[in-house]
């Protein structure tokens, strides 16, 4: 499964709801398939997109959150499955596309690449709905799950990197007051 | 003359005043005595955060949602706080007010503490977030409506600190 068929099928699932993507690629590719409002992209502050949709879905109850985080950015962060079960929002959905390296600094292996599973984390963590993925399909079938069931949902979908779309050149100022304005005026 | 309001008071009432809803935090003893408050009051939001980054990247996604936050947090974890504050909060115009219960000065037990308390204004000073810290109670409401006010004006960080000469020095314990 490639990073741009797993985003497409979480486009595929959604109308209005909130997309929180990761610095890079997932930022890249999201806007490459579908720029939309409620696309909330990063450039920076590596690490921090699951506790920014934790904080998101916090705010927001009524709409599911999604988050496409990815594995070396959750390894930042880990302390932030533990903050999402203690907190349990029933609307997050928290994917880690998982492609098993740094991609943005030259592909080196991160610790996925070395034993370490992100689902087994998210478990001991105590978040209550786990899936690990390695196909489209599964992902398609783990995604209507999320959509149909409470959760909080982590989804850990093993992508693979085959580099991504074109760079885009935004305003990260200009995209937070759009991504807001799809929840207050 | 009345006797002003205990500090922490103070602070509850300013951030009431202010809709401030969503309070991630990590525990400090001098925060403590407002967000134990908090967690008992059900127009407030608590979320202990594992990671005081984290608590800023919480309070980020609650403003793009369109709520309101204040993050608490001690002066030795501020440190962790900087990426969250320079590449999210700062690059995307979001206002996270700080309050940070400052270890490190008088009556400082603990070492360790006081190069991160000596640091903080300076690293404040170079991300040009501003910075202010009530010395005496009666001031505390000032300061702290007009930091929130300014925070949300500026849509950038402000920050609070709290010193021990306002909500006492922590005491070693056995």
């Amino acid at each position: 499964m490639l990073r741009r068929e797993a985003l497409r099928a979480l486009l595929d699932r959604v109308t209005t709801e909130p997309i929180v993507a990761n610095l890079g690629s997932a930022t890249f590719d999201l806007y490459a398939a579908e720029d939309r409002p409620a696309n909330f992209y990063t450039s920076g502050a590596m690490g921090l997109v699951s506790s920014v949709g934790l904080g998101v879905a916090l705010a927001a109850p009524d709409r599911k959150v999604f988050v496409a985080d990815g594995d070396g950015s959750i390894l930042m962060n880990l302390g932030s499955l533990a903050t999402i079960a203690r907190m349990g929002p029933a609307n997050l959905v928290h994917i880690v596309l998982d492609n098993h390296q740094w991609a943005e600094t030259g592909g080196q292996p991160t610790h996925t690449a070395a034993g370490t599973d992100l689902a087994e984390v998210a478990k001991g963590a105590g978040i209550p709905h786990v899936a690990a993925v390695t196909t489209l399909e599964g992902l398609e079938e783990a995604l209507d799950r999320a959509v149909a069931e409470d959760g909080p949902w982590c989804i850990v979908a093993e992508i693979e990197e085959t580099g991504h779309g074109p760079r885009p050149i935004f305003n990260p100022e200009e995209n937070l007051l759009i991504f807001r304005r799809t929840f207050v005026p | 003359m009345a006797d002003a309001m205990a500090w922490y008071d103070s602070v509850i009432q300013s951030l009431r005043d202010h809709d401030i809803w969503l309070v991630p935090y990590v525990p400090d003893a001098a925060g403590w005595n407002v967000v134990r408050r908090l967690e008992q009051d059900p127009a407030f939001l608590t979320v202990p955060s594992a990671r005081e980054e984290e608590a800023v990247g919480i309070a980020a996604g609650a403003y793009a949602a369109g709520k309101r936050s204040a993050v608490f947090m001690q002066s030795s974890g501020f440190g962790n706080t900087v990426n969250g504050l320079a590449q999210l909060a700062i690059s995307h115009r979001i206002p996270v007010p700080l309050f940070i219960g400052m270890r490190g000065g008088l009556g400082e037990f603990n070492s360790v503490q006081v190069p991160a308390a000596q640091a903080i204004p300076r690293v404040l000073d170079a991300l040009n977030i501003q910075h202010y810290a009530p010395d005496r109670e009666e001031d505390v409401s000032k300061v702290v409506d007009g930091a929130i006010e300014l925070c949300y004006a500026a849509r950038y960080p402000v920050a609070v600190l709290f010193y021990s000469g306002l909500v006492g020095a922590k005491r070693a314990t056995s």
